[in-house]
């Protein structure tokens, strides 16, 4: 049997790259994360990575490799006209490394914006954080060039990046014509944070606090896909009782979205009494998961190697709790559910067709509830996963409706397995921690592993980081971190299109993406 | 500038017991109402709250959006969150101010009329948090807007932030404290 989750390197030549990855999409083989390290310390070049769910080796991943040479600048044929899924990842890469995807439908700056200096490329190994301090320029205007309509009776609608809300920073520029949307240009990076570099800069040990504040809704997750890579590199394996802590943290911290997201939908139709019904679950959650741990955020619990502390200890009472919230949870539903007013709204805008999910890369309940069966928890399943038996909810609508009403199915879904781990963890296996957790990769044995991946389905959808050693095993020389939020937020023009401006803050809500989480 | 003279951290206990309390009386674990006597003559009894989001990670987002919830509900104590930075009393600040943020920080501080303080909210808006040193940072809301107060925690809890505000205004408006109306 082949091993499960093997992750297969395959290098090309730059002139097969392109070919290679548009053959694996077009067999339906789903563009996990693409990214670029700069490795001319040590390769002499820099290599660009496209990583595919495997087709053939089911469980598996095939990594396409190529070497994108200095000759004058870095260019690679872009794989966008064939592989629609890689666009933002092709201007994220040219923005950080410099790397210039030629015949790229759409090359404007995507992350760094206009204070930043022009031709300084942050992800470069020869580029210092003060380098680029010293040269962001406050003063400098604004000059990107938004797409705009023209036409009798089109208007520019300019929204952010200070929302109405308490909301994250973004910018949205929409043509309308009467109450209908026409177009939308989203502007996003306002809370881009340098993070990828700084995972460089401090070492494995404290990329945990990082990985853990690049989304505050999705801190477990992506400490726990970070912990993964790393000890995938290293070749650890944690003790059961870690994996079935992790398990249940992540489903908690699903959960909490979830019912968190389907109450804010409420605030989106101006319904508060089910917004506020929503809201009070939702705290109990949070209560809840500082009870376990400490943190709302479920934060400081991932360690390398394992977790901190034991949180499944007092199995009744978390029971007793997950039996209120079932309760409650069912009467927040039938509650919300008998709004004829609030329904009524859900159904119909923030259409997202299932051809359109595929082809763009959509991820999580965006992709799930327009008919796309992808779910990393059964696709390559790790942690517990393999161990508990559950059915992967899709729904076909790909509106509002439908997302809300996926939630639902998956937070009802999330509730049962975190009984079925309170039932399946073992008290007599205490050990938390792995023994070999703490060494460093072998810098000789380079196959035995200098990277490795680390995925997580999160609430927004799938997480994934990779991680690579430099030479001496000891630093990281390239994290890559990919939240769901990156792959969702390209697909929100398209789905807005048509519907009525005020429907716009609704749909934003049943995606509920992340701007940090995006932005990093 | 007033600012630099109240510039102050709490420091909270982590108390687990203290915490389940809060989830049963918000009110007693946020140590009493924000009473009215102790907001600001110059700011007429209550206070209006202009959040700017300057980079966030988006945790003391959730945790600001459930001061509004009808557990903390903080609007009950005279306290609430505006659309505009011109209907603002405090502008309050999260992250650690991307470079991108830093310009519509400013504008937001600089729209909002006289009276006005900034309160910085989490450690990250406080100095830049787990983000300082990175290239993309301001490394805290003090490098960009004067901040008169700092609320500490990552994120801060919801009743962190009540007392956060409390605390700030108590300084502001103690017997000889209270700034003069320009």
């Amino acid at each position: 049997m082949l091993p499960r989750n093997a992750e297969n390197y395959i290098r090309v030549q730059p002139g097969e790259f392109a070919a290679r990855c548009a053959g694996i999409f077009h067999a339906g083989g789903r563009l996990r994360m693409m990214f670029a390290a700069d490795e001319r310390e040590t390769d002499g070049f820099m290599n660009i990575y496209a990583v595919f769910s495997s087709i053939a080796d089911h469980g598996s991943f095939d990594i396409i490799t190529t070497a994108v040479e200095d000759e004058g600048g870095f260019r690679y044929q872009s794989i966008t006209p064939r592989v629609p899924a890689a666009h933002w990842y092709e201007r994220e890469m040219a923005c950080m490394l410099g790397i210039v995807p030629e015949g790229h439908p759409d090359l404007r700056p995507l992350v760094l914006h206009d204070m930043y200096p022009e031709g300084v490329f942050p992800l470069r190994r020869d580029i210092t954080a003060e380098d680029i301090r010293s040269k962001v320029d406050l003063a400098r205007d604004d000059a990107y060039p938004y797409k705009t309509v023209e036409g009798e009776g089109v208007f520019e609608i300019p929204v952010g990046p200070v929302h109405a809300g308490i909301i994250e920073p973004g910018h949205f520029r929409f043509s309308a014509v009467g109450e209908s949307i026409y177009f939308l240009d989203p502007r996003l990076f306002y809370t881009h944070k340098g993070v990828e570099k700084l995972f460089e800069q401090v070492g494995f040990e404290r990329g945990i606090q990082l990985a853990e504040r690049i989304s505050g809704t999705s801190s477990f997750c992506h400490s726990t896909a970070y912990c993964l890579a790393v000890e995938n590199m290293r070749g650890v394996d944690i003790p059961i009782r870690a994996k079935a802590v992790r398990t249940f943290l992540v489903e908690l911290e699903r959960l909490y979205n979830h019912i968190g997201d389907i109450g804010n939908l409420c605030a989106g139709t101006g319904f508060a009494a089910g917004y506020a019904e929503g809201a009070e679950l939702k705290e109990r959650l949070m209560a809840l998961n500082h009870r376990l741990t400490g943190s709302r955020y479920l934060r400081g619990v991932n360690k390398l190697g394992g977790v901190s502390r034991d949180v499944l200890e007092d199995v009744e009472s978390i029971s007793a709790e997950l039996s209120v919230v079932t309760d409650e949870f069912k009467a927040v539903m039938k509650f919300i559910m008998s709004s004829v007013s609030h329904m009524e709204r859900l159904e119909g805008p923030g259409f997202l067709s299932r051809e359109a999910a595929v082809k763009l890369g959509a991820t999580g309940i965006a992709a799930r509830a327009s008919g796309v069966n992808d779910d990393l928890r059964t696709a390559h399943p790790n942690l517990f996963y393999d161990r508990i038996i559950f059915e992967v909810h899709t729904r076909n609508r790909g509106d509002v409706l439908a997302r809300m009403l996926l939630r639902a199915d998956e937070a009802a879904c999330s509730l049962a397995m975190l009984r079925s781990i309170l039932r399946k963890a073992k008290p007599q296996k205490k050990e938390l921690m792995a023994a070999d957790a703490q060494q460093d990769a072998r810098p000789a044995d380079i196959s035995g592993g200098r990277q490795a991946l680390g995925w997580v389905e999160g609430a927004r959808g799938s997480i994934f980081y990779f991680v690579k050693a430099a030479a001496d095993g000891k630093s990281p020389l390239r994290v890559k971190v990919r939240s769901a939020s990156f792959c969702n937020w390209p697909l929100l023009p398209f789905t807005v299109l048509n519907d009525i401006v005020p429907d716009f803050p609704l749909i934003n809500k049943s995606f509920n993406l992340s701007y940090s989480g995006c932005d990093m | 500038m007033f600012g630099k003279i109240f510039c102050n951290i709490i420091k909270s206990k982590r108390v687990l017991n203290e915490r389940e309390l809060e989830y049963k009386n918000p009110e007693e674990a946020a140590g009493g109402l924000v009473r009215r006597d102790i907001i600001p003559a110059s700011f007429r009894g209550s206070v209006r709250i202009r959040q700017v989001d300057a980079g966030s990670c988006n945790a003391c987002e959730w945790e600001c959006i459930a001061l509004t919830n009808p557990i903390y509900d903080v609007q009950r104590f005279g306290v609430d969150f505006v659309a505009s930075p011109r209907h603002a009393d405090i502008i309050l600040v999260t992250g650690p101010v991307s470079w991108s943020m830093a310009r519509a920080l400013e504008k937001s501080w600089l729209a909002a009329a006289e009276p006005k303080i900034v309160i910085a909210c989490g450690d990250c808006a406080a100095d830049g948090g787990v983000f300082r040193g990175s290239y993309a940072v301001a490394g805290g809301a003090d490098k960009i807007v004067p901040v008169a107060y700092k609320i500490s925690g990552c994120p801060p809890s919801p009743a962190d932030i009540i007392k956060g505000i409390r605390g700030a205004l108590a300084l502001l408006c103690g017997p000889h404290k209270g700034p003069e109306p320009k």
